[in-house]
């Protein structure tokens, strides 16, 4: 019964879709309802796989319509689930289920919801899909069915400025990763008659031959262009700032997740590349780039959400340099990021949105201001989402940035290539300009001074402050209890990464692999760090108690802590020289400008990339295309 | 019994107790020593201690505009922090807390005062109280480039093959071979250290961020009584943890066996670095623009970490 | 716990905040001059804040000029108390040369209770240096006053 679960979560996805559609279009409540169930159903099912899959360490075969292998050759449609792709549908069920519920809040009021839901199942079930699929030309239907959903669900509110540009830009730029994704998926057919990913992993593990290398290199660029890394992030950041927030929440989260696995899935299982020098050097450039790129763009952007697009991009080149280290370290610092990025980015995206909608639209960081007296909730978690974001302990980030610091450091000594020391630098050093970032949005959104537009801001709904709530309590408890998560949740889809044998016979009968030769790669065992967060927080509370008992005691030794007394207004105003006190808020682009000055010449640079023009994108994707094949043909032949 | 223990450590050596009693000492010695470089008395060595006190009398005055919460917490947060992080160096042999990647986690925590500084600057609601925190998160951005180069050329430098980022064991090391500044690739490390050290303390030159005239004090401009309290004792208790740090990472070789000895040698070893690196600087130097000490971190200071990283890593 | 240890304190540690109402800058370079190596005001403790929020004495030079009255107040306002206000100089005493003309208020006592006026124009850094000794020593009395 449990085999039948992975595309039971998938088609009761798109049948909620379907469903919405027909009924749903008028009558909020129905169409809320439907959501509802068609989610909490969904990821019952998709969680009810945890236990035999992740705990149990088995993969789940399941071939469509009972077309067995004939004659060892598979013929039918397979969805092969293990715990990678179990990992990363968790990652975009609990996503999806959370971004739902704010949905009900955000939405209302907006024309059209019944496209709206059934649009975002659509997403959701692609991606679901995406992630339990063994059939490489299914990975390319749901990846094209992502696309479009995420390309309607950009330009969804057609009356703001810039959506529909946003979409047509995300369209180009997907079709044009889509296109090379087909052409790699023909090409490996064309060379292996099967497009089952399995006994593709068992026939190409001998050796590429030139088809072979074409195809993977545009894969791996497909899927590079789906994941958004640089240069083929710039559809994301326009994107976001025009996306709904719910939908934001869900393109930084999950579809740019749905990107990177499939590079894992290609280069780990497919074409099991991950052992050669050359791949993991070119993968960690990207990651390293990546990550410097989307955070120096971040800190000059001054629109709330396409700054958080922007941190998005360097936090996916977390996940992949770490992946492209080719350790098991390095992998589960990845793919344990890429749960915290869900979270933490989902946090902060669904914060833009409260202050989005509580203010009617405003998200330029130079008119916000002082935020935090009206909307208390959402600074806390918007702060608890800085926190995490940055990587101080004990928020999750930290553990994640942790493992990956510790798999960097470990490959550069282990190799003792002076390169991998350059990407832990980069990695350390863009964490702090990360804080840096947040530090800007902090001040001039949530701090500073309320200017007049915004005096009657009042908190976001309950409805919406709910999911923020329950993220902000995970990326604490995920940081605090890194080590179970890590071990329990994560390990199991890192040895599943590995244990290509695995992979092949359950899909393709016991003892296929052998026979073809296939053996497993031999992978040291991941020792997840000795740094326990546990004692951090109790010493911390313990020291924080201590403080106040200090501080707040004895009274009589101390001058009082006088209440803001309305007879003497002068005493607590802010002190301005004497001056009254007037509206002077520093606003976001005045932040951070020693910085700013110094990497003029960069940004000069950066603006001229980023001009705006589909065409230039276009050129930038093919480009950075074109270097990954060349760069393939000529190191791994 | 071991909680006693912890207990001991976190609130008096060498935890809360030694730092405060100590960063205040080597506070007053050096207004005492720049007094007498400017051919001047100078207050008394208690002086900073005075200080204390009297701001603890003082009333706090919350202003209308600020958000209460962070305002009270931020200085809270700061010592707290700063009380934990001396836990993590070792006194010449002597480590409270043994973790396998101090340096890593040291640099989380001293990250954390900075941020404290910041939170209680931006709950002020003052404008120049925003600009401090954007010069402060400026100059916090550009000295952990070097930071970061030279806490991973002291890891190869010890480790060898592999990366070791423990500090107690980076001391013993010393003990073994001598002082990693005897090793003469460590010495641009060690002046890129020296440099990062007022940064982070925040005397000039790179006190760019409470500059006192230029933007009435910057992110403490509406603090007063017991929260500028504690705010001001961080500044000072950043002192003995930045030199304890250098001392341990450069200067560690020295043992005696006595723990009592060994923290006076270490307190004592501490104030010269503090001479040489806050004291002497503070004295003959006037204050940077942030833009010059941006750019100072990650060419000069950077240059010279990485000159020293790159001679570790081939070998010398 | 720390009482007597505060209280002493309040008058070992005062920092000054300098408060210019339309000095000619004469008492100003005097002020300044008490800090340099000759006089060395710091080694009584006496330093100079950049907010008033973290000052004690607020130094107050120049007749109080009309545009400069409501900043004054302001600013002696927002400073916490313990406080002391000192007077520097004839101008904030009687207004000195200016006395009667249209452009200045006052005496500064009407606004504000002076603990301690050094006269003169210019007073002598010593004379200011006693000036501020006394009021580090009357603050240390207000602190004793604000246990009650």
């Amino acid at each position: 019964m449990i085999q039948h679960f992975p595309v039971l979560a998938v088609m009761g996805m798109f049948l909620g879709a379907f469903l919405i559609e027909i009924f749903g279009s008028k009558n909020a409540a129905v169409r809320n309802a439907i959501s509802f169930i068609t989610f909490t159903v969904v990821a019952g099912l998709v969680y009810a796989l945890v236990k035999p899959i992740i705990i149990d360490g088995g993969v789940i075969a399941y071939w469509m319509g009972n077309w067995e292998p004939v004659a060892g050759y598979a013929i039918g449609i397979g969805y092969e689930v293990d715990a990678l792709g179990l990992v990363f549908a968790i990652i975009a069920i609990t996503a999806f289920w959370i971004s739902n519920l704010y949905s009900f809040g955000y939405m209302k009021g907006e024309h059209h919801l019944g496209h709206y839901y059934t649009l975002f199942m659509m997403l959701c079930g692609s991606i679901l899909g995406f992630c339990m699929t063994g059939d490489l030309f299914n990975m390319y239907i749901m990846v094209e069915i992502m696309t479009f959903s995420a390309v309607a669900l950009t330009g969804f509110i057609t009356e703001k400025d810039g959506a529909l540009e946003a979409a047509l830009k995300y369209l180009v730029l997907c079709s044009l990763g889509s296109g090379f994704i087909l052409t790699g998926i023909a090409l490996i057919y064309l060379q292996c008659h099967t497009l089952n990913i399995a006994q593709l992993a068992s026939m190409l593990s001998g050796g590429l031959t030139p088809t072979t290398l074409l195809a993977f290199a545009l894969t791996v660029a497909g899927f590079g262009v789906k994941s958004f890394m640089v240069p083929f992030h710039t559809p994301l950041a326009d994107a976001h700032a025009v996306a709904p927030s719910p939908i934001s929440m869900v393109l930084s989260g999950v579809v740019t997740k749905a990107g990177v696995y499939g590079m894992i899935r290609c280069i780990y299982i497919m074409f099991r590349a991950m052992d050669l020098t050359q791949m993991q050097i070119i993968i960690t450039a990207f990651g390293a780039v990546t990550m410097f790129v989307g955070v120096s763009m971040a800190l000059a952007q001054h629109d709330f959400k396409r700054l958080l697009a922007f941190h998005s991009i360097s936090q996916v080149g977390y996940i992949i340099t770490a992946a492209g280290l080719g350790t098991a370290l390095g992998l589960t610092g990845g793919i344990f990021h890429a749960m915290n990025h869900m979270l933490f980015k989902g946090l902060l995206f669904l914060a833009a949105g409260a202050v989005l909608h509580q203010t009617g639209g405003v998200t330029n960081l130079d008119k916000l201001g002082g935020l935090s007296k009206r909307m208390p909730h959402t600074t806390v978690c918007f702060l608890f989402g800085a926190a995490a974001i940055s990587g101080l302990p004990p928020f999750n980030g930290f553990a994640s940035k942790w493992l990956i610091y510790q798999a960097a450091y470990t490959k550069a000594a282990e190799t003792g290539n002076f390169y991998y020391l350059i990407i832990t630098i980069t990695a350390l050093v863009v964490s702090v300009m990360t804080l840096a970032s947040f530090v800007k949005i902090a001040q001039a959104v949530f701090f500073g001074q309320l200017s007049e537009e915004n005096k009657d801001v009042k908190e976001a709904p309950a409805i919406m402050l709910v999911p923020m709530y329950i993220l902000a309590a995970l990326c604490l408890l995920t940081g605090i209890f890194y080590r179970p998560i890590a071990a329990d949740f994560i390990l199991p889809a890192v040895r599943s990464a590995v244990d290509v044998v695995k992979y092949i016979d359950v899909m393709m009968g016991e003892g296929y692999a052998a026979a073809a030769g296939v053996y497993n790669m031999a992978v040291s065992n991941v020792m997840v760090s000795s740094w326990s967060p546990i004692v951090y927080l109790i010493l911390f509370v313990t020291v924080f108690i201590a403080a106040f008992i200090v501080i707040l005691g004895s009274k009589s030794d101390r001058g009082a802590t006088v209440e803001v007394d309305p007879k003497n207004a002068m005493k607590h105003s802010n002190f301005f020289s004497g001056e009254e006190a007037v509206y002077s808020h520093v606003g976001g682009s005045d932040m951070l400008w020693g910085y700013k000055y110094d990497f003029k010449p960069y940004y000069r640079v950066m603006e001229e990339l980023h001009s705006g023009r589909v065409t230039d994108y276009c050129n930038m994707v093919v480009i950075a295309t074109a270097i990954i094949v060349v760069f393939m043909f000529m190191f791994m032949r | 019994m071991t909680i006693l223990r912890y207990l001991f450590y976190i609130l008096v050596f060498p935890g809360a107790l030694f730092t405060i009693a100590v960063g205040l000492f080597m506070a007053g010695i050096d207004r005492k020593v720049i007094a007498h470089m400017q051919k001047r008395v100078g207050p008394p060595l208690r002086q900073p201690m005075y200080d204390f006190f009297k701001l603890l009398g003082k009333e706090t005055i919350i202003p209308a505009k600020a958000n209460r919460a962070a305002f009270l917490a931020a200085p809270v947060l700061s010592f707290v922090s700063l009380c934990f992080i001396m836990l993590f160096i070792p006194i010449f042999g002597f480590t409270a807390i043994n973790g396998a990647a101090d340096m890593i986690v040291i640099l989380y925590l001293v990250t954390i005062p900075g941020a404290a500084l910041i939170i209680g600057g931006a709950s002020s609601g003052s404008p120049f109280a925003s600009i401090g925190i954007s010069r402060e998160m400026v100059t916090m951005m550009a000295y952990e480039l070097p930071f970061v180069l030279v806490l991973l050329t002291v890891a190869k430098k010890v480790g060898g093959d592999q990366l070791v980022f423990n500090l107690s064991l980076v001391s013993d090391y010393q003990a073994v071979n001598g002082s990693l500044l005897s090793h003469w690739s460590m010495i641009p490390a060690a002046l890129a250290m020296l440099l990062v050290i007022p940064a982070e303390v925040g005397t000039q030159p790179f006190d760019v961020a409470e500059a006192e005239n230029e933007i009435c004090e910057g992110p403490l401009v509406e603090y007063s009584g017991s929260p500028l309290a504690l705010f001001k004792l961080s500044i000072n208790m950043k002192m003995i943890i930045m030199t304890g740090l250098f001392t341990s990472m450069f200067l560690g070789g020295i043992r005696t066996g006595f723990v009592a000895l060994d923290a006076l040698l270490f307190v004592i070893i501490c104030i010269a670095v503090m001479l040489v690196s806050i004291t002497t600087i503070h004295a003959v130097t006037a204050r940077l623009k942030i833009e010059h000490l941006f750019k100072f971190y990650w060419t000069v200071v950077a240059g010279l970490a990485l000159v020293s990283t790159i001679l570790v890593w081939i070998g010398m | 716990m720390f009482k007597k240890l505060i209280d002493k304190s309040a008058a070992k540690s005062p920092w000054l905040f300098h408060l210019n109402t339309g000095s000619c800058n004469g008492c100003d370079i005097e002020i300044v001059a008490c800090l340099t190596p000759r006089y060395d005001a710091e080694r009584f403790g006496f330093k100079l804040a950049g907010s008033p929020r973290h000052a004690d004495i607020l130094v107050v030079s120049g007749p109080i000029t009309v545009q400069s009255r409501d900043r004054l107040i302001r600013t002696i306002e927002q400073t916490p108390d313990p406080k002391c206000v000192v007077s520097i100089g004839s101008c904030p005493k009687s207004g000195n040369v200016f006395k009667g003309s249209y452009g200045i208020d006052g005496p500064l006592d009407k606004y504000v209770h002076v603990d301690v006026s050094v006269a003169g124009c210019t007073p002598k850094p010593e004379a200011i240096m006693e000036g501020l000794y006394k009021a580090a020593l009357i603050l240390e009395k207000k602190r004793e006053a604000m246990h009650k």
